[in-house]
C-alpha cells in the first residue's frame, strides 16, 4: 500500500515538475518584462522546490533542522529576487561604493 | 502515517526500523553529506546575491542577455535534471523493496540524464561563442559563465559518485538494510537539481 503511493508521489511529482518547467520556458519565450511574471516565476521557483525536497529527497518527515534550513532556503530567494526586482534602484543606491 | 509504520522500513539505509519509519525526524543519508549540501548550497546563495546586486547595477544587460541565449538547451537541461533526480529517487525507492538490479538499471538512467546534460551544456558552450557570447562580454554573460560553469562541475562530480553508488550495488555493498550511502549520494544528487531550479529562471526566464 505504502510502496503503490509512494510510487505514485514520485511520478505525480515528476509529472508535475515537467509542466512547470515547459511552463516556464514558454513565459521565457513570449512574455514581456513584468513584476507579474516575476513573481509567478518566483512561485514557480519555491514549488518546485518544495516539490523535489518533500518528495524526491524525502525531507517532509526529515530532521525538523534540515527541513527548515532547506524549506526556509527556497522561501527566501523566490523573495528575494521578487524583492531585488521591485526595489532594484534602491538595491544599486544601497550597494554603490 | 499508520499505514506505514505497519511495515519493516529501510528508508534511510541504516538497517530496519518497525516502530516508525527511518526518516521520520532523521537525517537522510549521514551528517557529512548535509554539511556538504549546506556548504555547497551557501555557495549558490553568494552567486545568487552577486546576481541580484549586478542586475541592480547593470538592468540594460541582464534585460537583454537572458533573450540571446538558447531557451531551448536550458529548457532541455532542466528537464534533464529534474528527471535525473526522478531517477534516483526511484533507485531508491527499488533497494528498499529489495530490488538492486532494478536500482541499478535507474540509477544509470540517471547517469545518461547528467552526461546529456553535459553535452547539452558544452554544445550550448560553442553556440554561444558561435553567437559572439563570450564570458568578457557584459557582466550578465560573465554570471551567466561563472554559475553555470560552477553548476557543470557539480554536475560532473554528481555523476562520478552515481557511478560510485553502482559499484557497491553490484558488489553487494549497498542492501536493502545497508543502503546509507546511496541516501547520502541521493541527497547530493538532488541539492545539485535544486540548484538548477533556481539558476535556470535566473539565467534564461527573468528579465
Amino acid at each position: 500500500m505504502f510502496k503503490l503511493n509512494k510510487l505514485n508521489a514520485l511520478d505525480i511529482s515528476w509529472i508535475m515538475l515537467m509542466i512547470v518547467t515547459l511552463a516556464n520556458a514558454l513565459v521565457a519565450e513570449t512574455a514581456d518584462k513584468s513584476l507579474v511574471i516575476t513573481a509567478v516565476i518566483c512561485f514557480s521557483i519555491a514549488f518546485k522546490g518544495r516539490r523535489i525536497m518533500d518528495y524526491f529527497m524525502e525531507l517532509n518527515h526529515a530532521n525538523r533542522t534540515i527541513q527548515l534550513f532547506m524549506r526556509g532556503y527556497f522561501y527566501v530567494f523566490p523573495l528575494l529576487i521578487f524583492f531585488a526586482d521591485l526595489f532594484s534602484e534602491e538595491l544599486a543606491i544601497l550597494t554603490t561604493l | 502515517m499508520n499505514i506505514i509504520t505497519e511495515n519493516t522500513f529501510y528508508l534511510n539505509g541504516c538497517g530496519a526500523v518497525k516502530d516508525e519509519p527511518e526518516t521520520v525526524n532523521k537525517i537522510p543519508g549521514n551528517k557529512a553529506v548535509w554539511v556538504g549540501i549546506f556548504a555547497e548550497l551557501t555557495e549558490f546563495a553568494l552567486f545568487f546575491i552577486i546576481y541580484f546586486i549586478a542586475k541592480a547595477h547593470y538592468p540594460e544587460q541582464f534585460n537583454q542577455g537572458p533573450l540571446q541565449l538558447n531557451t531551448l538547451a536550458g529548457t532541455l537541461n532542466t528537464v534533464a535534471l529534474i528527471s535525473s533526480s526522478y531517477f534516483v529517487a526511484k533507485a531508491l525507492a527499488s533497494i528498499r523493496v529489495n530490488k538492486p538490479d532494478e536500482s541499478i538499471k535507474w540509477l544509470w538512467r540517471a547517469i545518461l540524464c547528467g552526461g546529456i546534460y553535459l553535452v547539452i551544456k558544452v554544445w550550448e558552450y560553442h553556440w554561444n561563442v558561435n553567437q559572439g557570447i563570450q564570458t568578457n562580454t557584459n557582466k550578465f554573460y560573465t554570471l551567466y559563465y561563472y554559475m553555470t560553469f560552477n553548476h557543470l562541475l557539480h554536475v560532473g562530480w554528481a555523476s562520478g559518485s552515481l557511478i560510485w553508488a553502482i559499484f557497491q550495488l553490484k558488489s553487494g555493498r549497498y542492501t536493502q538494510s545497508n543502503h546509507l550511502g546511496l541516501t547520502a549520494i541521493a541527497s547530493y544528487w538532488h541539492m545539485v537539481d535544486l540548484a538548477w531550479v533556481i539558476i535556470f529562471p535566473l539565467l534564461y526566464v527573468l528579465r
